[in-house]
């Protein structure tokens, strides 16, 4: 059996990898001279935060664009990355960056598991299983209480240093940020040679048609599942790095509400493009910067916007700026 | 025991009500509506400002028919554009209606909890096998069972019912039958919303009235009709029943596994079949 599918078409536009190599180092170099540009701490913690749900948003879209399924659970995967991460620190059972690493890993794991199990159920009810998975994580964190600290959360001390670097760093909004960005950045392009991958292309053909593309041949729920173990994987990164930074956890990281938060940001970016999720985020935050000032219902304009843009805008806000300056936006990635 | 059992389906009873309209709409429209928790809960905040002002039967009467107009709205202006799209699209959209919902409720009845007394013909308990029972919970069983009734009766008796049953096992070959979806929707979802409204109103003595009220219970519903098949009336009235019981006998017996258990059923059921209890092939 065939596991993944020679280039379907080879034509299709992209970036060549000398492109890629200019844009990664273009986008490397502007995270790291944004901090300084920016003195601001405020708008500097701001944007590392918008990051941070970023990074969250680009694991809800990459499901979208490669599954076509909507996640309402996501919050599982990130609130338990922080938590593995923190729990197995704290108890100085095992050094901080194998920590780190756990708690990337064990998530993923799991999804890859789940997903075994949960890729072949259809659209609409998989969004209804994944919004009930994450609740009982959530409610699991919640009962587990001389373990999490239940509903009040837990605060998580830093060791001095992590991966070499003095652990302020992963305090100040400035340097953070830095940290923050690359890892978005490096996600992204990571996804988006994933997506463009002959892998990527399988995942593509048997969201457009399962049935076709198991007749063919190709098994469909190992892929669709690896799918799902990534985007895992990359919530278990956002809720690690957020979990650095703000050294406070609470159930509150695994509650639906985030989930769909990330899943609102995903949307309004435009998941079809890798690099709208994250768009979407910051587009988020300065909505709730700038509206939270004037009145406390601000999620108001989002669920407002969110049905905008469903409606008016599939594409997406980022999907529309592709287009408007790329030109076709029949080949994004 | 026999209170627990009670208990339970007192639970599985509201749980029944408020899921009824997820599998009409399911069964009509392949659509599922995210917001329906959000119109259970406008439906008790409506109930209690209407029963503040006149009393609880006429503000039951009020919520069921306001949560009519809202579901018609809903039909005209989200489901009936919607229906050539993907089922996702309506699910991202009622989701933005959740978002609005909650928000106008705050709006418009702020963040405190409020509650609802029990009217005062049901305040009062009943003795069974030698434990007290409360008269306004029986009233919720029997609500459930008249609901259950009405709906298997209409679903067999009356041509739209049949309708909706046709509709919710091949909607393509009932289709090209002849039957126009649209000309019936308006009414079904209207029902289904008016159900909410009903469940909301019920649930208002028994719960704390708050913005995030359908939340919770909208999960626990997606729970019943995930297990009872998507779109199956009977799966839900048994799979309210089981949930019900579990929720019941958890918190008694096992409080810290009790919210646990209904997810890892559905898991289990779903390896099983993963179309549900008595699920098609979707």
């Amino acid at each position: 059996m065939q596991t993944s599918p020679r280039r379907i078409n080879p034509g299709r536009k992209g970036f060549t990898l000398k492109t890629s190599l200019i844009l990664l180092t273009a986008s490397l170099a502007l995270g790291v001279v944004l901090p300084s540009v920016l003195t601001s701490m405020l708008i500097l913690s701001l944007l590392t935060q918008a990051v941070i749900s970023g990074i969250l948003a680009t694991s809800v879209g990459l499901l979208i664009r490669q599954n076509g399924v909507v996640s309402f659970g996501h919050a599982a995967f990130y609130g338990l990355g922080g938590y593995v991460m923190a729990l197995l620190a704290q108890r100085g059972i095992i050094s901080i960056e194998l920590a780190i690493l756990l708690g990337i890993v064990l998530p993923t794991v799991m999804a890859l598991l789940l997903g075994l199990v949960i890729v072949r159920i259809p659209g609409v009810a998989f969004s209804m299983l994944t919004l009930a998975i994450g609740q009982a994580v959530h409610e699991v964190a919640i009962k587990a209480r001389p373990l999490t600290g239940g509903d009040e959360g837990m605060t998580f001390t830093l060791p001095e240093r992590i991966f070499g670097l003095p652990s302020t760093m992963y305090q100040n909004a400035d340097t953070m940020f830095i940290v923050c960005w690359t890892t978005l950045t490096l996600v992204l392009f990571g996804l988006y040679w994933l997506i463009r991958s002959p892998f990527g292309q399988l995942v593509d053909a048997i969201r457009e048609n399962e049935e076709r593309a198991r007749f063919i041949g190709y098994r469909t729920v190992l892929p669709r599942a690896i799918i799902l173990a990534v985007s895992a994987a990359v919530a278990a990164i956002a809720g690690v790095l957020f979990t650095l930074y703000n050294t406070f956890l609470s159930p509150e990281m695994l509650h639906w509400g985030l989930s769909g938060s990330a899943l609102v940001m995903a949307i309004i970016g435009g998941p079809k493009v890798v690099w709208g999720p994250a768009f979407g985020a910051i587009v988020f935050f300065l909505v709730k910067d700038m509206a939270g000032n004037v009145s406390e219902h601000w999620p108001i304009i989002i669920g407002a916007t969110l049905i905008f843009v469903t409606l008016m805008l599939p594409m997406g806000i980022g999907g529309a700026l592709q287009r408007l300056f790329i030109g076709s936006g029949k080949q994004e990635a | 025991m026999m209170i627990q059992i009670l208990n339970g389906l007192v639970y599985g009873g509201l749980l029944y009500i408020l899921s009824l309209g997820l599998v009409l709409l399911f069964g009509l429209r392949r659509v599922v509506n995210f917001a329906h928790g959000a119109l259970f809960m406008v439906g008790a905040y409506v109930g209690y400002t209407a029963a503040s002002i006149t009393n609880y039967w006429i503000a039951l009467v009020g919520a069921m028919i306001i949560l009519a107009v809202l579901g018609a709205l809903l039909d005209v202006f989200v489901l009936r554009p919607l229906q050539k799209e993907d089922p996702l699209v309506t699910v991202l959209v009622t989701f933005g209606l959740l978002i609005l919902l909650e928000h106008a409720a705050l709006i418009i009845w702020g963040k405190d909890f409020r509650s609802l007394p029990v009217p005062a013909i049901l305040d009062g308990t009943v003795r069974l096998q030698g434990e007290e029972f409360p008269l306004y919970r029986l009233f919720v069983i029997g609500v459930a069972a008249a609901v259950a009734l009405g709906m298997s009766l209409w679903l067999k008796l009356s041509r739209v019912g049949l309708y909706v049953r046709a509709s919710s096992v091949d909607p393509l070959t009932t289709g090209i039958l002849g039957v126009k979806t649209d000309r019936i929707s308006i009414g079904v979802v209207a029902l289904g919303t008016s159900l909410a409204g009903l469940a909301g109103m019920v649930a208002a003595p028994l719960l704390a009235i708050s913005p995030s009220m359908g939340s919770y219970i909208l999960i626990e519903s997606f729970i019943v009709v995930v297990i009872g098949g998507l779109g199956s009336f009977t799966g839900a009235f048994f799979a309210a029943l089981l949930v019900g019981q579990i929720y019941n006998f958890g918190a008694v017996y096992m409080p810290w596994a009790a919210s646990i258990i209904p997810f890892l059923i559905m898991v289990v059921i779903l390896i099983w079949k993963p179309t549900g209890m008595a699920g098609k092939h979707v």
